[in-house]
């Protein structure tokens, strides 16, 4: 783990300076690199967009132990939300973005208010019931949403006087909301709260004890996690310029869920790693057709039998040095229970 | 040994550029075709692929386009909008000459003003009314869009069936609902009053409370609007429940698939088809047994417009007497192809500058388990 915590930081810089700088065209910079064409652009912007509906999911699921089948819903009443404000009422693209995250806040903690009285599979059914329920009122309320018709023309904001809508500037334009939307969480995660998400996962009866709120707590975590729903909706629709309610269905909820599975639940990039699975896999293989989706199912099943813990898992797991089970002299002695929590406790903090 | 590795290499060298001259030489044109191959589109991309497939051998066995053979790619939209959006992007950003598809109307939605832009002919099987009125001077139809077939069907329920109301069964998708929206007000415009609006649900299988519903509107006809496989259930509901009233349709209700799943159920229903395989006509006939012969069951509309896209493409380049994107569309418009100079078109075809199309058309009824074509409509501008 201290071997992965040292280079972190100056990993993490590069890879955005590598995100950043992959797409453009760097001809003029004397390397010879012509960027990528706007297909690659709208797939590598679709995979920062996943992510961040991602990372809603991986906060309720890997670190708060709750469970949701409902991140698309959330997804689409954030794209609603920015298509409805910006090509009906003309409002400015940040005022609508903060509108898509504040709506679906509001509704999660609605929605999870009743639900959280009971364990978790209850409130997977609870946000299963919602999803189906938001997809009929987007699919059937014309009047507001375009029905099947969907919405079109979805803009590309202008920021500073910067239009967004060549496919390069909105790339980057992504990249920077995504960038801050993970610090964002990374704060979080760091915060008071964040422990205290963690400590309910591990053993909620010890947590309470020690006088955390559970409810409260868990309650924040669901609505905290469909606000990124929303903010990777608002982002969504100008991206795609097109929204109609097939991609916010029951379906592409339980994708999210296997995208988190795959990426590695509870780990801070799982989110990331699990979208360009879910986005890029299905892309690639396009050349075979009708066959794409058995052929990914195949993968998906062989990546979650080889790493239960997911992908991000799988690596930790090979780059931590093999330990005898008690030569381990510093963690608590208490049995394997205690281990493992230690182990997760270190998953966040790292 | 050092020489040895050399004449290896030279060897290889030679062999390579052996092989790849005739391939350079050969200068194929990819096409890429961005259809519905998995998801709830899957019936109608395989017929498409089919359709399509066969015409380009046909066209290539004949040397081609302008001495240029053609090369087919399908692309899966796994019937997703956000999906064909990405396929088309990428089919784009290779610069071809021209695309084919999607054919789900919200797909080609999605994807129409990219070939607008990129100023690239898009050759699609999508029939929703507003593709063609956004004014994409890039698009062309295969089919018949609802802006002209609806009128048809309204016409026919008014002279054909006399009908003075009608119950409209439609389903709720982006193909029903454009149906229906297309159909009502040129059923009113006729004085034909609108006695159910009856939404169902794409891949519904049970249409009894639908049944139930039109048979308590009491109307003098039934208008269906669903795709073939929810035709066939409501058609065989329809029967259970002794529905007497005529049960109208336009293309999909009487398509062969619907004939062979509901039986007897689809006896005696009748209406208006664009494009059908059962047409009195023997170039189409001469279609029908060459697909049943290759493909082992009979082709649909959906096979047709397939069959079509590379003739369209074909008479439009000789038109235009190049390869070249922008002068493909420009000759496409205005451009009537004619089956007695390009059989392969199959029937006599007009694209105007919006790319919508015309051609003859036929009022067709179910009878003894096979669709019978009882009147052929002429084309709108002869």
């Amino acid at each position: 783990m201290s071997t992965l915590k040292r280079y972190q930081f100056p990993a993490l810089i590069i890879a955005l300076i590598l995100l950043a700088a992959m797409p453009a065209d760097l001809t003029g910079l004397g390397i010879p690199w012509t960027g990528f064409k706007r297909y690659g652009l709208y797939i590598i912007s679709l995979w920062l967009v996943t992510a961040i509906a991602a990372m809603g999911v991986n906060l309720i699921m890997g670190y708060a132990g709750q469970e949701t089948l409902a991140q698309a819903a959330f997804l689409g009443i954030g794209a609603y939300t920015m298509a409805l404000l910006t090509t009906k009422l003309g409002v400015p693209y940040f005022v609508a973005f903060a509108a898509a995250g504040a709506l679906c806040f509001v509704v999660g903690i609605l929605l999870g208010f009743p639900a959280l009285r009971v364990q978790k599979h209850y409130l997977a059914f609870v946000t299963l019931a919602f999803a189906v329920f938001v997809w009929l009122f987007i699919r059937n309320e014309q009047w507001l949403t375009g029905g099947v018709f969907g919405i079109q023309d979805v803009p590309r904001p202008v920021i500073f006087g910067i239009k967004t809508r060549p496919p390069l500037v909105f790339y980057w334009f992504v990249l920077f909301m995504t960038v801050v939307l993970a610090a964002v969480m990374w704060w979080l995660l760091r915060s008071p709260w964040g422990r205290a998400f963690t400590a309910l996962r591990e053993n909620p009866v010890r947590a309470e004890s020690l006088g955390i709120d559970v409810r409260s707590y868990k309650l924040l975590a669901f609505a905290v996690g469909s606000a990124y729903g929303g903010f990777a909706g608002a982002l969504y629709a100008p991206l795609v310029e097109f929204i109609d309610p097939a991609p916010f269905a029951l379906g592409p909820s339980l994708y999210y869920l296997l995208m988190i599975l795959v990426g590695g639940m509870g780990y801070f990039l799982g989110p990331f790693v699990g979208a360009a699975v879910g986005v890029l896999i299905p892309e690639w293989l396009r050349f075979t057709e009708g066959l794409a989706p058995i052929i990914f199912a195949v993968i998906v099943m062989i990546m979650v039998a080889l790493a239960p813990r997911g992908i991000l898992g799988l690596i930790e797991q090979l780059l931590t040095p093999k330990r005898r089970p008690h030569s381990d002299v510093t963690g608590p002695t208490l049995g394997a229970g205690a281990t493992l929590t230690k182990s997760s406790a270190e998953k966040v903090t790292s | 040994m050092k020489i040895d590795r050399f004449g290896f290499v030279f060897g290889a060298l030679v062999l390579a550029t052996g092989v790849a001259m005739p391939a350079m030489a050969q200068d194929v044109i990819k096409i890429p075709n961005i259809i519905e191959l998995s998801g709830g589109g899957a019936p109608v991309g395989q017929m498409w692929k089919n359709g399509s497939t066969m015409a380009v051998e046909e066209i290539n066995a004949k040397g081609g386009i302008l001495g240029k053979k053609i090369q087919m790619e399908f692309v899966d939209t796994a019937s997703d909008p956000g999906k064909a959006r990405a396929g088309v992007q990428r089919a784009l950003d290779d610069k071809p000459m021209a695309i084919f598809g999607p054919i789900y109307s919200g797909s080609v939605n999605v994807t129409l003003k990219l070939t607008n832009e990129a100023e690239v002919p898009q050759i699609m099987g999508g029939e929703a009314a507003p593709l063609t009125a956004q004014g994409s001077k890039y698009l062309f139809r295969t089919s018949f869009g609802q802006n002209v077939s609806m009128p048809k069907i309204a016409q026919y329920l008014k002279d054909g069936v006399k009908a003075q109301t009608v119950a409209v069964v439609y389903q709720n998708n982006d193909f029903g609902k454009g149906g229906r929206n297309a159909i009502i007000p040129e059923l009113e415009k006729r004085g034909i009053k609108v006695a159910a609006d009856l939404s169902t649900e794409p891949g519904q299988a049970d249409f009894a409370p639908d049944v139930v519903k039109v048979k308590a509107a009491n109307a003098d006809a039934i208008f269906v609007y669903l795709t073939e496989e929810e035709s066939a259930r409501f058609l065989i509901e329809a029967k259970k429940q002794g529905v007497t009233k005529p049960l109208i349709g336009e293309t999909t209700l009487l398509g062969q698939k619907v004939i062979d799943l509901a039986k007897d159920a689809a006896e005696g229903v009748k209406g208006h088809v664009g494009l059908t395989a059962d047409a009195d006509n023997p170039l189409v006939k001469d279609y029908d047994k060459k697909f049943t012969a290759k493909y082992g069951h009979r082709s649909d509309h959906n096979g047709m417009k397939g069959y079509m896209a590379p003739y369209m493409l074909k008479a439009a380049v000789e038109k235009a007497g190049k390869w070249d994107p922008k002068a493909i569309a420009a000759a496409l418009h205005g451009l009537t192809i004619d089956p007695a100079k390009e059989p392969g078109i199959l029937l006599n075809g007009t694209w105007d500058e919006n790319g919508d199309i015309d051609r003859e058309s036929y009022l067709a009824e179910v009878k003894g388990g096979k669709q019978v074509i009882v009147q052929t409509l002429p084309k709108l501008k002869p």
